[in-house]
């Protein structure tokens, strides 16, 4: 069976290479991107399963990529988790009702992390049974 | 120029004492437009349409007198500078006015036009001053607020970067670890949690302070948090080999509160009771109903540390307090745990203290209000001192259909509630609060006053507004349905209260019986779903 592929979009590129190690650890492939445009065109070209997003990014910020994602009928089902060092109170609703599937205030706790992508990659397996409408 | 007064509204009754007024105002030649009313009930009105520059009050009105007088005035113009006309024999009133923000005062037949015209002047320009120096404070604490924010923002990305890169060591993923060093990023991590938790503390702390800290009260069973609260902090515990017990009265029924902000309270006060007890002591942690006070449970944390002595106790609960003597002073952290405990106790309408004795230890308490549903239920199932006629509860459930529920749940239960609280009339319908948090409590409750054809159109309505704000069609199951709540006609001797009681007694208990059955079917589901 294929490995699950996330893209990971952080302006920081140790925090990139961090995510990166630690995800392969979990046996996942790991796609990535350092601003809100290339976050796009990677999404584009390496159809992931999942978006590990931050939200202050060069070149479109996370919420114009959330809205990117939202507007493109091939990308609208990835679900997005953001990783944000923002403040919750202000952000978390927000990119909520922009799509985004859960909100993590950095520095997340990995467990907690690894459970909730874990929780979406499941989610997207059985929804690509048809569902009666 | 800017502080001259232009307009004057004077309040005054007597006409003797009006005319003298205008007549000094003319002799100091004053260009001003004098507006002159009787009665407070007058002035006011007129404040209501049009603010004057200045206003000047007599204390003894015909439906006003005294302290009361110039209070109304204040509120009802905040920000127009208020000269008070005092009589010969009440000057000290007047003084006392001038301390609760009355600008200035003068004695009836003591003054001349000169007094009177600069009293006027210093008044408009006092209060301009005051008005400049309210908008810089305001300025300052905004700045130092989105200061602090920037701040705690951009500490956390290092921040991140260290926690990450520690963890990967520390869980061997960059290679094999020897037990040295384990223990030595057990250290480094130990100390980045403690960072991460002064960064949250200063960013709770500004929102205490700009009154920009929030709480969404439940309905909720204040031993779970109790027993969360102290699992949390069970290992702080053993490391520092102190007992952490707890201690819980059965009979203590649901309280109204934020189950995240109290689990959040307990475990700074946990914290903090470990942290200033030694080895082998204990911490006790109690849940308790006072019968002096039956609408309150108190919640308390015991230590048998060094405690606190007696001119600490008054201070303690302020921002940036620290312990002079705290034992490990190098890690005494920011002191603003108690602070934001006490902001956020103080946001459930609460109480906060402690009680010690140097050397036995100290306990900490504080209060929440017991959800009661007829203090709820009072102002909106009662009208005109009566109960209204005709009482509906409607229960709306919304059922995902998967487990665990597919994508953002909790965002979609959220839109359900705020939904449901915008399509009733907040004066004669209540949404009760959710009896638990997404994924656990699914069915909402609304005690409506209306009759049952009504109802009918409000269930429509709320169907369709919570079908256009969500996606619950692709993610789950609707269901409203409605109950008649039966009141059986009042006694003679029935207070209106009684009645209220009443109600929410029965209200209370459809809905065990409901949530009774759905627990019952969710054991059977689960049941099922576990069969090998």
């Amino acid at each position: 069976m294929q490995k699950p592929k996330i893209l990971v979009v952080d302006d920081d590129p140790d925090l990139v290479r961090a995510l990166r190690l630690r995800l392969r650890a979990h046996q996942y492939d790991i796609a990535t991107a350092t601003d809100g445009y290339s976050a796009i065109a990677a999404a584009q070209k390496e159809h992931p399963d999942l978006i590990l997003l931050d939200l202050g990014l060069p070149a479109g910020d996370g919420f114009i990529v959330l809205d990117r994602l939202q507007k493109s009928d091939q990308l609208a089902g990835i679900p997005v988790i953001v990783l944000s060092a923002r403040d919750p109170q202000n952000n978390e609703q927000r990119a909520l009702k922009a799509g985004a599937a859960a909100y993590f205030q950095k520095p997340a706790d990995n467990d907690e992390l690894l459970s909730v992508i874990r929780t979406n990659l499941a989610n997207v397996g059985s929804e690509q049974t048809p569902q009666p409408s | 120029m800017e502080n001259r007064a232009k307009h004057i509204l004077l309040i005054e009754d007597n006409p003797g004492d009006a005319d003298l007024v205008r007549l000094r105002l003319v002799e100091s030649k004053s260009p001003v437009e004098v507006n002159c009313v009787g009665r407070l009930s007058d002035g006011l009105a007129t404040l209501a349409k049009e603010l004057p520059s200045v206003i000047l009050l007599d204390l003894n009105l015909p439906d006003c007198h005294g302290a009361e007088t110039y209070r109304r005035v204040l509120e009802q113009a905040p920000g127009v500078p208020v000269v008070v006309l005092s009589g010969q024999d009440d000057e000290a009133l007047a003084i006392k006015a001038v301390n609760q923000g009355v600008q200035d005062y003068l004695v009836k037949g003591d003054y001349s036009a000169k007094h009177l015209e600069r009293s006027i002047r210093y008044a408009v320009e006092r209060q301009a001053l005051l008005r400049t120096l309210e908008i810089t404070r305001k300025q300052q604490m905004e700045f130092k607020n989105q200061f602090l924010s920037h701040v705690s923002h951009e500490l956390r990305t290092p921040l991140t970067c260290i926690h990450q890169y520690v963890s990967l060591l520390a869980d061997g993923l960059a290679g094999p670890v020897l037990p040295d060093q384990a223990d030595h990023l057990k250290t480094i991590l130990k100390s980045v949690n403690q960072l991460h938790a002064m960064i949250r503390d200063l960013l709770e702390a500004t929102r205490a302070e700009s009154g920009k800290l929030r709480v969404e009260p439940r309905c909720v069973a204040i031993g779970d948090l109790v027993r969360q609260g102290v699992a949390m902090m069970q290992l702080a515990a053993q490391e520092k080999r102190v007992g952490l017990e707890v201690g819980l009265d059965q009979r203590i029924p649901l309280v109204h509160a934020d189950p995240d902000r109290v689990i959040e309270v307990l475990i700074n006060m946990i914290d903090n009771a470990i942290k200033f007890t030694g080895p082998d002591g204990a911490v006790t942690v109690k849940a308790c109903l006072v019968e002096a006070d039956p609408s309150t449970v108190y919640v308390s944390v015991t230590d048998t540390g060094r405690g606190i002595a007696p001119e600490a106790k008054a201070q303690i609960f302020e921002r940036l307090y620290q312990d002079p003597e705290a034992v490990d002073n190098n890690r005494s952290g920011l002191g603003l745990g108690l602070f934001i405990c006490r902001e956020l106790v103080r946001l459930h309408r609460g109480r906060i203290w402690v009680t010690s004795e140097p050397g036995q230890g100290s306990t900490f308490t504080f209060t929440l209000p017991i959800y009661s549903l007829a203090s709820l239920l009072q102002p909106v199932i009662t009208h005109e001192e009566r109960l209204r006629p005709n009482l509906v509860l409607i229960r709306l459930e919304v059922k995902p259909n998967a487990t665990p529920p597919r994508g953002n749940w909790r965002e979609t239960w959220h839109q359900c509630l705020e939904t449901l609280q915008r399509c009733v009339y907040i004066d004669k319908d209540l949404v009760l609060p959710p009896l638990g948090s997404p994924g656990q409590a699914e069915t909402f409750f609304v005690v409506a006053s209306t009759d049952p054809g009504h109802a009918e159109i409000m269930t429509t309505r709320i169907r369709e507004q919570i079908e256009r704000a969500t996606d619950i069609k692709a993610k789950g199951t609707l269901t409203i349905t409605t109950t008649p709540i039966e009141v059986s006609p009042a006694t003679v001797q029935e207070s209106l209260g009684e009645q209220v009681q009443r109600v929410a007694d029965i209200v209370n208990g459809m809905i065990m019986k409901i949530v009774g059955q759905e627990s019952a079917q969710r054991e059977i589901d689960l049941k099922a779903n576990f069969k090998v």
